[in-house]
């Protein structure tokens, strides 16, 4: 104690002293060094969350409901969905109606009956539009056009991949036709066609969004011929998003278990997507090492030179008495100054300026708008091996000129 | 009765051909309470012998017994708390941690010691006082004279109330009026309160209040000055 006392005072005595350019100095390399730590995996790890956050806020939700694994549909949807609205914790809901058909567009110009058709495999989804626009946002996603009415007949969504204007990007990857907003075109399912004219077309950072058109529920089902009223997808958003697990197992465990799959939003991702996003931590704390590793570099040679130039001071102290450990405790209680102070400035700009930032400025990537992500725990984290990995670079040199030869440090001999 | 006691001090520095012999067999002996002056010419060896006495160095044959401890049998931990609790220093080049006030310089060791902040500032304060520096408490050394950083430095040296006070040369960077007030100092803390003091010095004036005066030649005591020896150098 005594000793951690002494070497504090003569520790933030030449903090105080020193030159304050050199001090700010280096607090900015601390600063950016946390930065590059904390910021660097977070945009990495906010690629894959915020396309995680697309899917459950414009398809997914909290809780999907699906046909069980030997069934094709929901049975008995009507039941579920009743049992559904009698959760408090549900707060939106959308029944979901899937299935295939085949678009043809401009088969009226069409003058060769014998050369190719404009047409593309869909998936179409029948949809209650007002419940659907509430569940995921769908207005919000139209990219031309507008939204669908309830009772409205002979009107479709498009999803941009099915377009060639929106796809063509992509080179040869979807399966397009080169319609736009206002043309009619013809939807086969099986011996069935139907007519219906573009009303919007819908764009998300979401390929199963883009990978889908939509037409209100009681159209798809006479279009599908589907009588039994059975839904493919139910998805639900809850008050709150983290009881997700509670309330899935809990339905699991009613009714509801009977009749359909129940799988939270995080049961339903694909294992691929976990795997890239813990790719992404694993690079970004890779990245983040070079930095601590600059840092600690840094740290160990303005250390060392500050020991270097004092080592006849550092004799001295030794020579009234002064016990090496005291000595050792100042230098490294600098270093912990700076690792402390840079953290601190990094943490509050994280926090205070860049996540909020990204969150409202999103950096616009393909598939996904990327995010800021850290996590308060995993931040903590990085933080203690940034401090840690400070200290001993502030310790090395420290113990390097504190060991010498007392006299010879006075008298500044080798 | 003696306090320091050295017998046969030997020091060399360097190997083989290379090895330069200072300290060529040395006894000395130093009552309590006794003003001791070691004198000589640069490269006699006055400073190296002031480093074995003072803990600082090793001899390379002989041993060094200090307020009854063999200090030749200590190691370099036991060494240092035996600086802090016996000795104290004053150095040619004041030998002040730059970063810390005139006070904080003095309350270094007693802190050290493990005395509560408060004693130890009232100690320093008390100590400061005692060479004059009473209003300089706050003082960085840079803000101070040659002089006034010598007397902080007789104050770290004293406030502790040392055993033994080993002074290097505490004049040679300092003017006359200012060399003299420490010499003052020093005499008056001998005359007063029985502090043996080992002074090393080139100034025969300045040798002049001790109770004896060694002189070196090559390595060895060859002789102790009368005063009259003593005005004639």
């Amino acid at each position: 104690m005594r000793n951690l006392r002494i070497g504090l005072l003569l520790g933030f005595r030449q903090i105080q002293r020193a030159s304050i350019w050199t001090t700010v100095l280096i607090i900015f390399v601390m600063t950016l060094t946390f930065l590059n730590l904390i910021a660097v995996s977070g945009v990495l790890v906010g690629l894959v969350e915020g396309a995680e956050q697309a899917v459950r806020e414009n398809a997914l939700g909290d809780i999907i409901i699906s046909a069980q694994d030997d069934e094709d549909r929901i049975l008995e949807t009507n039941t579920v969905v009743q049992a559904i609205t009698t959760y408090p914790e549900v707060v939106d809901y959308s029944v979901r109606y899937s299935g295939n058909a085949i678009a043809e567009a401009n088969y009226k110009e069409r003058r060769d009956l014998s050369g190719e058709r404009d047409t593309a495999s869909l998936i179409v989804q029948g949809i209650d539009p007002a419940r659907e626009d509430s569940m995921s946002n769908l207005s919000h996603l139209l990219r031309d056009g507008s939204y669908l009415e309830a009772d409205e007949e002979g009107y479709i969504l498009l999803g941009a991949y099915y377009l060639k204007e929106y796809a063509d990007d992509f080179g040869d990857i979807f399966d397009t036709i080169d319609a736009e907003t206002g043309d009619t075109i013809r939807l086969t399912v099986g011996d069935v066609s139907k007519e219906f004219v573009i009303k919007g077309i819908i764009e998300s950072k979401v390929d199963e969004v883009n990978l889908s058109a939509y037409i209100p529920e009681r159209e798809f089902r006479r279009v599908f011929g589907r009588l039994d009223r059975n839904a493919d997808q139910i998805v639900m958003r809850l008050a709150d998003p983290a009881q997700n697990q509670a309330v899935a197992e809990h339905m699991r465990e009613s009714s509801i278990g009977n009749y359909a799959k129940i799988q939270t939003y995080e049961e339903s991702l694909p294992k691929f997507l976990i795997d890239i996003k813990n790719t992404m931590n694993v690079l970004g704390t890779f990245i983040g090492s070079i930095g601590i590793v600059v840092a600690s570099i840094t740290i160990f040679i303005i250390i060392f030179i500050n020991a270097v130039s004092r080592r006849q001071q550092i004799g001295i102290l030794k020579g009234i008495g002064i016990e090496r450990k005291v000595i050792e405790i100042a230098y490294v209680a600098q270093a912990a100054f700076y690792a402390l102070t840079g953290s601190l400035f990094g943490a509050l700009l994280t926090y205070a300026v860049l996540i909020p930032y990204f969150a409202e400025n999103p950096i616009q990537f393909p598939f996904s708008d990327g995010i800021l992500v850290a996590d308060p725990e995993g931040t903590f984290w990085r933080f203690l091996t940034l401090f840690i990995v400070t200290l001993i670079a502030g310790l090395i040199p420290a113990w390097l000129i504190a060991r010498q030869n007392t006299l010879n440090s006075i008298l500044g001999r080798k | 009765m003696s306090i320091i006691t050295a017998h046969n001090i030997h020091r060399r520095f360097g190997k083989g051909a290379l090895e330069v012999h200072i300290l060529k067999g040395i006894d000395i002996d130093i009552q309590a309470g006794e003003f001791v002056a070691i004198m000589g010419k640069s490269g006699a060896g006055k400073s190296t012998l002031m480093y074995q006495l003072s803990v600082l160095d090793e001899p390379s044959e002989g041993t060094v017994v200090i307020d009854g401890t063999d200090v030749s049998e200590l190691r370099e931990q036991d060494r240092t708390a035996f600086r802090l609790n016996t000795l104290g220093y004053i150095f040619q080049n004041y030998a002040l941690v730059p970063d810390l006030s005139a006070e904080e310089n003095v309350m270094l060791p007693l802190l050290m010691r493990g005395r509560g902040w408060l004693e130890a500032r009232a100690a320093a304060e008390n100590a400061l006082a005692s060479v004059g520096l009473g209003n300089k408490y706050k003082n960085l050394p840079a803000e101070l004279s040659g002089g006034e950083q010598q007397r902080v430095a007789v104050a770290r040296a004293i406030a502790g109330k040392p055993r033994i006070i080993f002074a290097d040369e505490p004049t040679a960077n300092l003017d006359s009026v200012s060399g003299q007030q420490i010499i003052d100092l020093l005499s008056d803390l001998h005359q007063q309160s029985k502090q043996t003091i080992v002074m090393v010095t080139h100034e025969p004036e300045y040798a002049a209040p001790c109770d004896r005066v060694l002189y070196m030649e090559d390595g060895l005591i060859t002789k102790e000055l009368s005063p009259s020896e003593l005005q004639q150098l």
